[in-house]
């Protein structure tokens, strides 16, 4: 058993260390004095001071935050709703709207952003943050769903009954029994659903507005140019500062959890 | 927990609402620019906004036909200015989604070298001007190549299997194969546009790589010792290592202008005109091409050009040779252009 | 019968319904109108320069049966199936043993694997790029370790293509199985080792059976996108490697031919619905059922 448990925290580090290998390289390249993103140059800081000028940068980065987060969150409660609704429901067409909700994950990008952009002129919705969010939900709520559903499957049902039996309304049962039991599903979801919508380039130049440009916008749109470093630059913040705030998180659930410890002792 | 969750997407919404209504300066003084990323230093656009007071809000498209199915559904609004190639140029003005340039605005229109004016998209000069041309070269490493590559027909030599990389714009390597055979880049006959398929299919196995973005790389690391590449491809490959080799193809040689035009009903023209004004100031123009890497289209700015970008950046004095712009052809021959390169590109990968 | 109707009408039948009422909403909304255009303009013909011709032809349907437009039908199926598979093998065991962690690490895992991805797809695909490049520190490294002599070469080739696509897909299995191994009863598989079967048996009969909807569903998420990704092909594989997403991108964007682009997309819509169904009936899962 001892030696099961090794090799399976044998493997996972392997894997890990393969996925961050390209993103140690990133970092390593950021402090490259050439332009050349693959001909080592030697060491500077030039590319994190062009970075700093350029506001633009920055305000894309904030777009692209507000719609990842809109996006997953809004394709999150949407998703879990509809996967936790629908087996109790039956209405003749669900199959087909569930079959067609995940019809956005199946089309090439190139071609949804363009009847997008021709859908959302014709009903005459303003081009900006919130047909990004619109276009970005579309293919974010397959993931959600998918992911809640599969986790839902096997479930203990009787759980729910036995909640309702004692007297527990739906919504009740729901929050306090189901919702518990789905969320690392809900969260894997979301989480995917976030990358998703933060590196999503092809849809978001269709249906983006004048004022809104994007992270990825500004990264895939360097064509006439190249891109340079100074995006590996902006790459290592941004990782730096999720590892700031994953670090931070830690620390704050930490005291959260002394919190509900102190509760339950009190309780108790 | 569930705090937690509705505290963060109370946040979300907050954030969204202010980025919503936050940002929303006064028309007059801004200007939407609409182009690719990377077309300006940042100092020209800072020193822009702080001579005239005007905000530069710089947005991007990646291909031209994107810009234009963007173009078309603002109804040529929403923008104040576009900078894109030739070729889409002339769809945008026979859309009648340009308007044409004040030129009382412009003083320094005369600035701008007469051998990029009056091309086919825009004859008389009404709508746009250029900013950068990009001519077809071909660049190699004279070490890693044992024969002397003078035009297209060289490219075939069996020496160079598997060491070749080109640009992935079909009209351009299809183009090529055309030159060879003799042929105009525009042509619309199908049989010799077939011709130059299978003429193709020839050159695959010297074919290494098909991409556009940083091809240079791959040309300074060894990966391939041949390429076909755009312009600021070549001058970032010519300023790395100057030992590179930069060929005119003997066959003929094609060329495309990058070009600045006002949409009709931009919310700012005023602005565009101003900013189209300043950037054709010869000092600020020659920082701008130095940055960009193509060839200058502002003869006034040759001369502010550094010497070490001088070569690239302007053509050679003595300079003589069949120049052709690449332009629109039927749908009929565009059709046989795209079954052709994509045989092509499956051939390569055999 | 009169007590489906009563049912109908019942709370919790309401509550259901209200919960599953903005999927359909936005369904009905944003998805079938493009969808819909999509479809139409996949019967248009195209216009000479620029847009469509209002005119009905199957033109676009015929020109898909060119030999070589099927043929990147059949590259891009074969490249999705190879890489379906290999995240498979590769996120499988990651999702499983992942599940098996304690709580605190698990919940550290999730955002340990999810960081990379923070970072643009393009800047992770240069990093793989210097990994691979002739004399790189892919060749360094096996080369010092004498498993090599010489350059391998990988860069634009194939197994680089491969290897793009199960970094780019690989956590949508990882979560996918996670998500269900991890409300794994841990103590069916003890009774099970008790009660005298090898840990193998234990796994196949207990611990599979039961995460088999998680890996179904991230069979499902990861085959979709790979059908229809090709910039990691453009990239890792030098556009040698002909997929459908190229193909319609080139006929989007620089053929200007929208209905063929609009074709192809639809019949790639169906090719992809097809194989789904086709592979859940042959897995014949129940659990699956109306997932896709």
């Amino acid at each position: 058993m001892k030696n099961n448990t090794k090799l399976a925290n044998f493997y996972l580090g392997l894997i890990l260390v393969l996925m961050y290998l390209p993103i140690i390289i990133v970092i390593i390249y950021s402090f490259n004095s050439s332009r050349i993103s693959s001909v080592w140059g030697g060491f500077s800081l030039k590319w994190y001071e062009e970075l700093l000028r350029d506001k633009s940068m920055f305000d894309a980065m904030a777009n692209s935050l507000i719609l990842a987060s809109s996006s997953s969150i809004l394709a999150a409660i949407i998703g879990t709703l509809a996967a936790v609704g629908m087996p109790k429901v039956n209405l003749r067409s669900k199959g087909v709207i569930e079959y067609i909700s995940t019809l956005p994950i199946m089309i090439p990008e190139i071609i949804l952003g363009m009847v997008f952009l021709t859908y959302f002129s014709l009903i005459r919705l303003p081009f900006g943050m919130i047909t990004l969010v619109i276009a970005h939900t579309s293919f974010c709520i397959p993931y959600v769903y998918m992911l809640v559903k599969a986790r839902l499957v096997g479930i203990d049902k009787s759980l729910v009954e036995a909640a309702k039996d004692l007297g527990a309304s739906e919504i009740r049962a729901f929050f306090d029994i189901t919702l518990p039991l789905i969320l690392p599903a809900i969260l894997s979801g979301m989480l995917l659903s976030f990358a998703m919508s933060l590196d999503d380039v092809v849809i978001s130049i269709f249906v983006t507005g004048v004022n809104t440009n994007t992270l990825p916008i500004k990264i895939y749109t360097q064509l006439k140019t190249g891109v340079t470093p100074k995006i590996n630059a902006l790459s290592t913040l941004m990782l730096g500062a999720t590892l700031l705030i994953c670090l931070l998180s830690v620390w704050i659930g930490k005291l959260g959890s002394h919190h509900r410890e102190d509760l339950k002792m009190e309780g108790n | 927990m569930k705090k937690t969750y509705v505290l963060a997407l109370a946040l979300v919404l907050c954030f969204s609402l202010l980025a919503g209504c936050g940002r929303s300066p006064s028309q007059d003084t801004q200007l939407n620019l609409f182009t690719w990323e990377g077309m300006f230093p940042q100092e020209v656009l800072d020193e822009f906004t702080a001579e005239t007071g005007i905000t530069i809000n710089y947005s991007n498209f990646d291909f031209n036909e994107t810009m234009l199915a963007k173009l078309q559904t603002a109804k040529g609004g929403d923008y104040d200015l576009v900078i894109a190639d030739d070729y889409i140029i002339e769809t945008v003005i026979a859309e009648g989604l340009a308007q044409k340039l004040d030129k009382s605005k412009l003083k320094n229109f005369g600035n701008i070298n007469p051998v990029y004016q009056s091309q086919f998209y825009d004859s008389k000069d009404e709508y746009t001007v250029p900013y950068g041309a990009g001519i077809q070269t071909i660049v190699y490493d004279p070490e890693l190549v044992d024969i002397d590559i003078t035009g297209y027909g060289d490219l075939w030599d069996s020496s160079l299997k598997n060491s070749i990389g080109v640009i992935g714009n079909y009209r351009v390597i299809n183009g090529l194969a055309l030159k060879v055979l003799g042929e105009s880049y525009n042509t619309e006959d199908i049989s010799k546009i077939e011709a130059a398929g299978e003429k193709l299919l020839e050159l695959a196995p010297n074919i290494r790589l098909i991409k556009d973005d940083n091809l240079q790389d791959d040309l300074l690391t060894g990966e391939i010792s041949v390429g076909v590449m755009y312009t600021s491809q070549v001058t970032l490959a010519k300023l790395s290592n100057p030992n590179l080799k930069v060929v005119f193809p003997s066959e003929g040689i094609g060329f495309g202008i990058m070009a600045a035009f006002i949409p009709s009903n931009a919310p700012n023209p005023d602005a565009a005109h101003k900013f189209i004004d300043y950037i054709l100031q010869p000092e600020v123009s020659a920082r701008c091409f130095e940055w960009l890497g193509f060839y200058c289209t502002n003869k006034a700015a040759e001369e502010y050009i550094s010497e070490e970008y001088k070569d690239f950046l302007t053509l050679p004095i003595d300079f003589s040779g069949d120049m052709e712009m690449i332009q629109r052809i039927s749908a009929e021959a565009e059709e046989a252009h795209t079954k052709i390169w994509t045989e092509f590109k499956s051939a390569a990968g055999k | 019968m009169k007590r489906r109707l009563f049912e109908c009408f019942s709370l919790a039948k309401c509550v259901a319904f209200l919960a599953v009422l903005p999927l359909f909403v936005f369904t009905f909304i944003f998805i079938i109108g493009p969808l819909v255009y999509m479809l139409v303009l996949s019967f248009l013909q195209r216009a000479e320069v620029w847009g469509v011709v209002n005119k009905f032809t199957l033109k676009n349907y015929i020109d898909i049966f060119k030999p070589i437009y099927l043929k990147t039908f059949i590259e891009s199926f074969k490249l999705a199936l190879t890489t379906t598979f290999l995240i498979a093998i590769i996120g499988y065991p990651f999702g499983y043993f992942m599940a098996k962690l304690d709580g605190k690490w698990k919940k550290r895992m999730m955002f340990i694997l999810f960081i990379p991805f923070w970072t643009s797809s393009l800047i992770r695909l240069y990093g793989w790029i210097i990994i691979f490049r002739a004399n790189g520190i892919l060749d360094k490294l096996l080369m010092a370790l004498n498993i090599t002599d010489a350059p391998l070469k990988l860069l634009y080739t194939y197994p680089a293509v491969v290897v793009g696509m199960v970094y780019a897909l690989l956590p949508f299995m990882i979560y996918s199985v996670y998500s269900s191994a991890e409300k794994l009863d841990w103590s069916l598989v003890e009774a099970a080792r008790d009660l005298g079967a090898s840990s193998l048996q234990a796994f196949w009969t207990i611990s599979f059976r039961l995460t088999m909807p998680g890996l179904l569903s991230g069979v499902v998420l990861t085959f979709i996108p790979s059908m229809g990704l090709f910039f990691i092909a453009d990239i890792l594989g030098g556009n040698k490697v002909v997929l459908v997403g190229n193909l319609i991108q080139e006929q989007l964007m620089k053929a200007h031919n929208w209905p063929f682009a609009a074709a192809l997309s639809v019949v790639l819509m169906i090719l992809t619905s097809l194989m789904i169904y086709i592979y859940r009936r042959i897995s014949n899962v129940k659990e699956l059922e109306g997932l896709v």
